[in-house]
């Protein structure tokens, strides 16, 4: 009896903590290229879920496939937000007042965001109703949601194709010379504004499609990228600052430990067991789980 | 002889401090110059302006025929400036593979990759042994082969070395600088090779400058340099055997 319940819950975080991983890769991305820490990240995700929310309501777009589609759009939306702003504060000079600026730009970004959404759009929470959000596949006498397992599927799917991306493709391999040396890579050719743009613009489509598959069982409000924000930077320290396997493991540890956490404290607080892990964890390896001394993509 | 690399009243500072001043030279087509000079001289700050890492405060930097002056590091690398930079600075996270892979980024290099690698690995036979390993865990004398065979990669016009001997014991040292000959027996590569080694960049080069305090204070062919009493008096005194 409770150790199904004990297998219920680590499924259950499991299956969320597949999503928190897509996110975190997103973020630890684009800290890992750009040196940036975008507080505006959880703010691309719930621009995520409403275009996947659109196109569900709109055009009858199934959310699965939905997620998906906000990539494209999202990769460019991220080219044009890197070209038109964080241009001007990354790369420039004294990285010390450039943090600054990059902290007051994304925390700004993340202001409008909410707030233009919340005043274009209402406030009111809304969700997308599909088949599989209500239904259950039953292991023995475990319960698990459909809408998570496929979430978890597409999110681990999305994972895989950026891992091979980045370690197979030239383009992917270009982005980690410029995480690893930009001065190098630029005396290779590899153009390091460029890949500041595309990590920029990979790092919100995966954290907007990661929102997308969100919206199959979580409801959709102006201000849900507070209670995401928080997870992906634990995620990503926890992972060892900028590292994508280390920021995938973060997330799935964070699904894991906030769906644990629950056994012993009620819903409210299910963040906390995250915060006492996290704080476990940096005071016992302050370079993270999976990270080595130095940050790498 | 064309010129492949026109310097001419170069000047850079750092923030109000001059690391170069009025420096020109310039480096024939097929030619290979060495520039040696003390620690501070100004020798990488000299390189970089050349490959576009620092801003340049005054002066000109032509690369076959073109005014490149304004052109981002990227750009400079795209045009066939290979830079092998001091410290190596290979990409420590990526493999061995990566990194000589990355070496032929741009198009140019791009479509010659195959061959490329088969000539660098040729060259550097233990980067072959440690192809599917990260860069970071080699040894010093291996970053430095790994740096080298990098640039080598990118078929460049003209190659940029950086004290290639620096922090490397003697025997690795010897070989480096074996290889650099053999690279420049087999393909006249253009190379500007910065050394604080002189007898062996100068008895490398067909040419030298000698940069002391970001000026170069001294010009002239290997033998005229070699045989200079002040370069012999200055460089070669304590290290000559
Ligand atoms: N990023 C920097 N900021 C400020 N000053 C610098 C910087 N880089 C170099 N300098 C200064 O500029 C001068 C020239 O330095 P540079 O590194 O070009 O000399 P070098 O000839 O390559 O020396 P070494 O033989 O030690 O490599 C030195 O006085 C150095 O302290
Ligand atoms: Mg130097």
């Amino acid at each position: 009896m409770i150790v199904a319940d004990l297998v219920q819950y680590v499924v259950t975080g499991l299956l969320v903590g597949g999503v928190y991983a897509l996110m975190s890769i997103g973020l630890a991305l684009i800290f890992g290229v750009m040196r940036v820490v975008n507080f505006a990240q959880g703010d691309f995700m719930m621009l995520g879920m409403y275009l996947t929310y659109w196109l569900a309501i709109g055009y009858g777009v199934d959310p699965l496939l939905g997620a998906l589609l906000t990539i494209p759009p999202f990769f460019v939306l991220g080219l044009v937000v890197h070209r038109l702003l964080l241009v001007h504060v990354t790369g420039r000079g004294d990285p010390q007042r450039e943090m600054d600026a990059q902290l007051i730009l994304t925390l700004g970004l993340s202001l409008i965001i909410t707030n233009a959404v919340t005043m274009l759009l209402s406030p009111e929470p809304r969700g997308i109703k599909t088949a599989y959000a209500t239904q259950a596949f039953v292991v023995g006498p475990i319960l698990v949601n459909q809408a998570r397992s496929y979430a978890f599927a597409m999110a681990l799917l999305l994972a895989v194709v950026v891992y091979v991306f980045l370690t197979r493709t030239d383009l992917g391999k270009a982005l980690r010379a410029a995480a690893d040396d930009p001065e190098a890579a630029g005396y290779q050719a590899i153009d390091v504004r460029t890949m500041h743009g595309v990590a920029f613009g990979i790092g919100i489509a995966l954290v907007a499609a990661a929102g997308g598959l969100l919206a199959t069982y979580y409801p959709i409000e102006p201000t849900v990228a507070v209670n995401f924000i928080v997870l992906m930077f634990v995620a990503v320290v926890l992972g060892g600052l900028g590292s994508i396997p280390g920021a995938f493991i973060g997330g799935i540890v964070i699904g894991l430990v906030q769906s644990l956490t629950l056994l012993v404290l009620p819903f409210q607080l299910q963040n906390v067991g995250v915060f006492v892990a996290f704080l476990l964890v940096l005071y016992l390896r302050p370079q993270g789980l999976f990270g080595q001394r130095v940050r790498t993509v | 002889m064309s010129a492949m690399l026109k310097v001419s009243g170069l000047g850079v500072s750092y923030g109000g401090l001059h690391a170069l001043a009025d420096v020109s030279l310039d480096v024939g087509d097929g030619e290979f110059v060495t520039i040696v000079g003390p620690n501070g001289a100004g020798k990488t700050t000299l390189l970089k302006a050349i490959s576009g890492a620092v801003r340049v405060g005054s002066g000109h930097i032509e690369f076959r025929g073109r005014d490149v002056g304004a052109l981002s590091p990227a750009r400079r690398a795209a045009l066939g400036i290979a830079h092998v930079p001091e410290g190596r600075r290979v990409f420590p996270s990526l493999t061995v593979l990566d990194n000589l892979e990355l070496g032929s980024y741009r198009a140019a290099a791009r479509s010659r990759r195959a061959e490329s690698l088969e000539a660098v690995l040729a060259l550097f036979p233990v980067l072959g042994s440690r192809a599917k390993q990260l860069a970071g865990s080699l040894s010093g004398g291996e970053q430095q082969m790994l740096a080298l065979g990098r640039g080598l990669m990118a078929q460049p016009d003209l190659l940029l070395l950086d004290e290639p001997s620096q922090g490397l014991g003697p025997r690795i040292v010897e070989h480096i600088f074996e290889t650099i000959a053999e690279i420049r027996r087999r393909r006249r590569l253009t190379i500007l090779l910065v050394e604080q080694r002189v007898v062996e960049a100068l008895e490398l080069a067909d040419r030298g400058y000698v940069l002391e305090t970001g000026r170069v204070v001294l010009a002239g062919g290997r033998d005229a340099l070699l045989a200079d009493r002040k370069v012999q008096n200055v460089y070669l005194g304590g290290e000559s055997r």
